[in-house]
């Protein structure tokens, strides 16, 4: 069994709070916001990991843990053996090249004032891969090619207005190729495209985490879609796991009652679906005030008297498959 | 087994929209830039266009002072007898000097200051910033006036007094630029994959900020000319230098009001206003023309919606009983402006909405299904119109309802529901007030106590609270903010709501809790509800029908459980196929290929059909008409033509 | 910290440190810089050595500047002279009005300016919203054509110009006075005639700079009008079927008076430039003449207390500016 790529340990990033005025006279602290409290999971080169919460759930500071763009305030991520957290200087480079990230905005991620060519040959440059231009261009038409962009002739002189939304996550897809890295985050790369445009990306990121072994983490909101490409699942509240496993597995028994409840009320498109939807009462918390015990114990339906005392850690409740509820302790039900 | 869908061929170059082009499109900017150039010459070729020579030392005769223009003077003479056009000529080149010399210096300090601010932040961007509003807040002529007191008017204090001042506003300008550049996702993505503060701020920040530097630097030289003029004025100008502020200095110092000799002061004085107008129209035409401030505009537009030639199809009204349809939308077209004509939104778009029913109106973008809305109630923005068709509701053409009638009709009888975006209501009054302004505008005789308490009423319906009425709505959630907006649309009891995409920035879970309580209030009230949406699932669980539409038009109309189980449409077929089903997660990801036509390069025949797996040659010359359907309902689509051999 | 006491008071906190800025300043620009006004005083060839080193003991001149180190006091310092002099309110003694205390000058000359600059503000806020908001209403007509040419015209013309046009219209063909707050020699048999006297005497300078910040103000409300006009809650408004008078009165005036406010209090820098320049031309006696006056007779004392009147004057106007909009805006908390 091939060591995992990717191995994130505990990761916990808190930022500081903002003290109100009546704090101030009262001389309290600011309450810090706890975005991650203690995340955990690995993945393996050429796996897909769907990253799925709502807001407040802390999957965008995790795919920004991930690439470096900020420290954990506890934890760690190791890529292929190193702690992200520790690199600096040539080791941080190093590491820049072997992990990409992909944004939501096809229309905000792409400097109108440049070229695709230049785009996709940015990162060649900053890197300083090669000082001969041909190659230079080789591997951005290689880049363009893998994204599916041809002829790639076509697509070189081209600025980012000229082309339609999903043509231009192509052309990030390809930029984030350039490098060849070994983990790819994509932060809901599809969620500003028209629904009959997001196949064909998150296919084509399907197939190239098969074909070309990248490990990818699919960062989302969406739960129709993440079937179709991801293997494994992890589904987060108020910046915790508090389930994962296999895709299928997740999708058809959830077992942590948050799980439950969102596969319960995403829309499916079939009026004759008959569904008992668990439409949770009230909003996430602010990641200020986490509850205590168990933190999804004021919104869950089945939450009983420990739930409130008790942080539950992950369980086994299937093979490779965890959830975080007290009603999976060891033996069964509370 | 995974399809991948290559991209299509990229679409014609569209195009550029260089600044050029826009720029020469502004009238103002080249009779700015005109203006500046005739001054440029005029103070470079001084010496060859100015009959005397004002700095040379004459003998002056009590005589020669305050002359009327005459062949020997064109513009007189001033206090000390010299020619008033020589002095004005060589002036140019005094005003023009300290204009760039101390724009330039500004310019330096103010980009520099702005990129670092901008771009570092932290507490030196703090402390930076701090400083220029320091500046800002100090009175520059009254310091101008103080240090050049101090250190004493010659032409070089006076350059880099003025320069040292200048550069706030450059400063403030670059800084709010090098920031937005900075939060950009493009920049962003550099820095994740690595890239040093110099590669992004050569090859990201400096190409966004240059220009618009450039720009404001020219505003900033028509600042520095009319600094200069007025220090000159004041009596702070260099006295060796021949300006417009100086001659006007002695000029009313020396008595021109009281000899009455004009030509001595009204010259310099429009030269000023010359130099300063040219420079300021060429500046801000540059400033449009980088920063074009696309701004949506939302009151009524002076012209009406409606066009006066508009085709109302049909002639007679639709009868009124409690089983006809409360709604009725026949052949609606709407047209927007464009530079390269009218461009048609929408196109003999036909659906039914009967008293109770939930219909959904579901599209993907551009297919026309928010413009439809619109038109429908009378609110698109100026530049759009309604060009043909007809709207009945419950017995009224509201396409020609007008003024107080409009008025009188909205909200009553059907209202809207946005997406809940933050400034979908009023952000500097209370929810609570804004509720019961809808009210009492329709029911003028409620007191204000009446008013207040059904606001509460309502919001207690919707799950807020009536507690929660006087706060304000920066201070609600996104999911509160648009039960905040059901709230509103409730107000005068309609008998039918709008709700455009009112679940697309929610997240799942509060995304059924919205649609829970509109189902609710649907079967409560007995309310009618047109759900526009793109989402297939959404009109799945809470629609009775469904309408279809693509590129402006119906593609096709039916009840929801025989649309889904039975569609008739290659669109609506290829939709349903491409719309993920977390139920069934063994099915293939699929996607239509292309993308949808755009307003100005709309297909002559079937829209759909470039992209129709089904299509064959009448489809791409003929437009089909709607055809009913086996499954009931309608469907544009050759295919269902009785007539047409070539069927499937 | 966040809520608006927070608010209320980083501004207020800001602008003392600010004053505090400003009258350091202030003194530095004095003693500091090249031509230091009190030694090009004692330049005079006919004083004595003796007489100088009087006048500059007189001064304080031989004292350190900021701290003195050698032994002794060390507060004992021209600085510290300065701030206690300021504190109460001891503004020196005038060079060229012979003995007289500057802080009467000045005095006598804000009060003057702000006979001028008061009224003027007020009619060019008013004038400047109502045109503002009718150009914004009309925008792309007839009315918003004229009145951004108008604008326009306004910034290029510089103001003293603006002030000889209208004197020399004003002296001709209304026969208004031309210089000064009143007319020079005349006697008064009552207070009614004295303040009819010194009206005409106001009358253009008032008009002058009235011009000259209505162009700005109508500028700043229409393009703030027409921001909000591009709101959401505009359409909403609409919607629900205001009328436009109704749109404009309840929604889109409150919301475009907020930035408006803001944008007048960063512009005071113009009206005070607007004011030096009118007093400059109508010999109107306030501090921007007197300033003016002050530079010509290289009167250092009095140069140096007035501006820091005019410098912490506007700063205050810019704190009140603050306050009010902090008080209006309810979304106001973060920092």
């Amino acid at each position: 069994m091939m060591d995992p790529l990717l191995r994130v340990e505990n990761l916990v990033k808190e930022f500081p709070g903002r003290r109100s005025f009546v704090d101030w006279v009262r001389r309290r602290p600011a309450r810090p916001v706890r975005a991650l409290d203690g995340v955990s999971f690995e993945l393996r080169a050429g796996e897909v990991l769907a990253l799925v919460g709502e807001s407040g759930s802390g999957k965008t500071t995790t795919g920004n843990l991930l690439m470096g763009l900020l420290p954990a305030s506890e934890g760690r991520v190791v890529l292929a053996g190193d702690d992200v957290g520790r690199l600096s200087g040539r080791g941080l480079q190093r590491l820049r090249r072997r992990t990409q990230m992909i944004f939501q905005d096809p229309y905000e991620s792409l400097n109108p004032r440049m070229t695709v060519a230049d785009i996709v040959a940015e990162p060649l440059r900053v890197h300083r891969v090669t000082a001969s231009a041909d190659e230079l261009r080789a591997r951005v038409e290689r880049a363009l090619t893998s994204a599916g962009l041809t002829p790639v002739a076509a697509y070189l002189r081209r600025h980012p207005f000229e082309l339609s939304g999903g043509q231009r996550q192509r052309v990030v897809i390809a930029a984030a190729l350039a490098l060849e890295p070994s983990l790819i985050v994509a932060d809901e790369p599809v969620s500003m495209l028209d629904v009959s445009i997001r196949a064909e990306i998150l296919n084509l990121l399907s197939a190239l985490a098969r074909d070309q072994g990248i490990a990818v983490v699919m960062i989302t909101h969406d739960l129709s879609t993440v079937a179709a490409y991801a293997d494994r699942i992890a589904v987060m509240y108020l910046g915790r796991i508090v389930e994962h496993g296999p895709t299928r597995a997740v999708l058809a028994h959830p077992r942590h009652p948050y799980a439950q409840a969102l596969l319960s009320v995403v829309p499916v498109p079939d009026p004759t679906t008959r569904r008992r939807p668990v439409i949770l009462r009230g909003e996430t918390p602010d990641p200020s005030r986490i509850p205590s015990g168990c933190r999804f114990h004021p919104r869950c339906p089945v939450a009983f008297d420990r739930c409130p005392m008790v942080d539950p850690p992950l369980f086994e409740v299937g093979p490779d498959h965890e959830a975080a509820c007290l009603l999976h302790e060891a033996g069964g039900s509370g | 087994m995974s399809v991948l869908i290559e991209a299509t061929a990229p679409p014609a170059a569209e195009p550029a929209r260089r600044p050029w082009r826009s720029f020469l499109r502004h009238r103002m900017g080249v009779v700015g830039a005109a203006m500046l150039l005739i001054a440029l010459v005029v103070a470079v070729a001084a010496p060859l266009l100015a009959p005397y020579d004002p700095y040379a030392t004459v003998r002056v005769n009590i005589l020669d002072i305050y002359q009327a223009p005459s062949g020997a003077h064109l513009l007189g003479t001033d206090d000390g007898g010299k020619d008033v056009l020589s002095s004005l000529i060589y002036g140019a080149r005094v005003s023009l000097i300290v204009g760039f010399a101390a724009a330039a210096i500004a310019l330096v300090i103010g980009g520099l200051v702005g990129i670092v601010a901008g771009y570092r932040g932290g507490w030196i961007g703090s402390l930076l910033m701090r400083i220029t509003d320091f500046f800002l807040v100090i009175p520059d002529l009254a310091l101008q006036i103080v240090l050049v007191a101090i250190i004493g008017p010659s032409l070089g204090t006076i350059i880099l007094v003025i320069g040292a001042l200048g550069w706030t506003t450059t400063a403030r300008l670059v800084r709010s630029q090098t920031l937005t550049v900075r939060e950009r996702k493009y920049v962003m993505r550099a820095r994740a994959i690595g890239a040093g503060d110099a590669h992004i701020l050569r090859r990201h920040i400096m190409p966004a900020v240059l220009p618009l530097m450039l720009a404001n630097m020219v505003l900033v030289i028509s600042l520095a000319i009319l600094s200069e003029s007025t220090l000159a004025f004041l009596g702070l100008g260099d006295p060796t230098v021949i300006s417009w502020g100086q001659m006007l200095n002695f000029a009313f110092g020396r008595g021109a009001v009281s000899a009455g000799a004009w030509w001595a002061l009204l010259p310099p004085g429009f030269a000023i206003v010359w130099v300063v107008l040219g420079t300021t129209l060429l500046g801000t035409a540059l400033e449009d023309a980088l920063n074009p401030r696309l701004k949506r505009h939302h009151l009524e537009a002076p012209g009406g919606d409606v066009a006066r030639d508009r085709e109302a199809t049909p002639l007679l009204p639709p009868a009124t009983d409690a089983a006809s349809p409360i709604l009725r939308v026949s052949d609606l077209t709407v047209e927007f402006d464009s530079p390269g004509g009218p461009l048609r939104a929408v196109d003999h778009v036909s659906f039914d909405l009967r008293r109770g029913e939930t219909l959904g109106l579901v599209g993907e973008s551009g297919s026309g299904k928010t413009t439809t809305v619109l038109g429908i109630l009378r609110l698109l923005p100026p530049g759009g119109r309604v060009v043909g068709g007809s709207v009945w509701f419950d017995g009224e053409d509201l396409l020609s309802l007008d003024g107080r009638a409009l008025r009188s009709f909205r909200w009553t009888r059907l209202s809207l529901v946005f997406q809940g975006a933050m400034n979908a209501m009023n952000p500097v009054r209370t929810i609570g007030d804004q509720i019961a302004e809808a009210i009492r505008l329709h029911a003028p005789e409620t007191s204000k106590q009446q008013a207040a308490g059904r606001a509460g009423d309502l919001l207690e319906r919707v799950g807020i609270g009536r507690r929660r009425a006087g706060e304000y709505p920066h201070t609600y959630s996104g999911g509160m903010r648009q039960r905040a907006m059901i709230a509103l649309a409730l107000a005068c009891d309609p008998d039918v709501i709008v709700a455009d995409e009112p679940t697309t920035a929610l997240d799942v879970m509060i995304q059924a809790q919205i649609l829970d309580l509109l189902g609710g209030i649907a079967r409560d009230f007995g309310m009618g509800i047109i759900l526009v949406t793109h989402d297939l699932g959404v009109v799945a669980q809470v629609c009775d029908r469904i309408v279809v539409m693509y590129g402006g038009e119906v593609a096709e109309e039916n009840g929801a459980a025989a649309l889904f189980a039975s569609p008739q449409h290659p669109y609506t077929q290829q939709l349903l196929l491409s719309f993920p089903d977390v139920a069934h997660p063994d099915r293939a990801l699929r996607g239509i290929p292309g993308s949808p036509p755009r307003l100005d390069a709309m297909p002559p025949g079937c829209r759909f059909a470039p992209r129709c797996p089904h299509a064959f040659d009448r489809c791409a010359v003929e437009r089909p008409p709607a055809y009913a359907t086996p499954a009931g309902g309608r469907a544009a689509c050759f295919l269902l033509d009785p007539a047409e051999e070539h069927r499937p | 910290m966040s809520g608006r006491g927070g608010y209320l008071l980083r501004k207020i906190g800001w602008a003392l440190v600010t004053v505090a800025v400003v009258i350091t300043f202030n003194f530095v620009l004095f003693r500091v810089l090249p031509g230091d006004p009190a030694k090009s005083g004692l330049r005079d060839p006919r004083l004595t050595p003796a007489a100088v080193e009087a006048l500059r003991e007189r001064f304080g001149l031989d004292k350190e500047v900021f701290l003195d180190l050698d032994g002794g006091n060390p507060l004992d310092t021209q600085f510290v002279a300065y701030i206690g002099a300021l504190s109460r309110a001891d503004l020196g003694t005038s060079y060229a009005f012979r003995d007289q205390a500057v802080s009467d000058l000045i005095g006598r000359a804000l009060v003057n300016t702000l006979w001028l600059v008061v009224p003027s503000q007020f009619l060019a806020i008013a004038l400047g919203v109502g045109l503002g908001l009718f150009a914004a209403w009309r925008r792309g007509r007839a009315a918003d054509v004229a009145a951004l040419t108008f604008s326009l015209f306004m910034w290029s013309l510089p103001t003293f110009f603006l002030g000889i046009i209208l004197l020399v219209a004003g002296a001709n063909w209304f026969g208004l006075p031309t210089a000064g707050r009143i007319t020079i020699g005349a006697e008064f048999e009552s207070f009614t005639d004295l303040a009819w006297d010194v009206g005409r005497h106001l009358l253009l300078p008032t008009l002058t700079l009235t011009l000259v910040l209505l162009g700005e103000y109508m500028l700043i409300m229409r393009s703030s009008v027409l921001d909000v006009f591009g709101e959401d809650y505009i359409l909403t408004a609409r919607a629900k079927g205001l009328s436009t008078y109704r749109i404009i009165r309840h929604h889109a005036l409150r919301n475009a008076m907020l930035p408006m406010v803001t944008l007048i209090a960063l512009n005071l820098g113009f009206t005070v430039s607007g004011a030096i320049q009118v007093e400059a031309v109508y010999s109107w006696p306030g501090l921007g003449a007197l300033t003016v006056g002050a530079v010509g007779d290289r009167d250092y004392p009095v140069l140096q207390g007035a501006f820091l009147l005019i410098a912490v004057s506007v700063v205050v106007a810019n704190l009140i500016a603050e306050l009010i909009y902090g008080l209006l805006d309810p979304r106001v908390s973060e920092g």
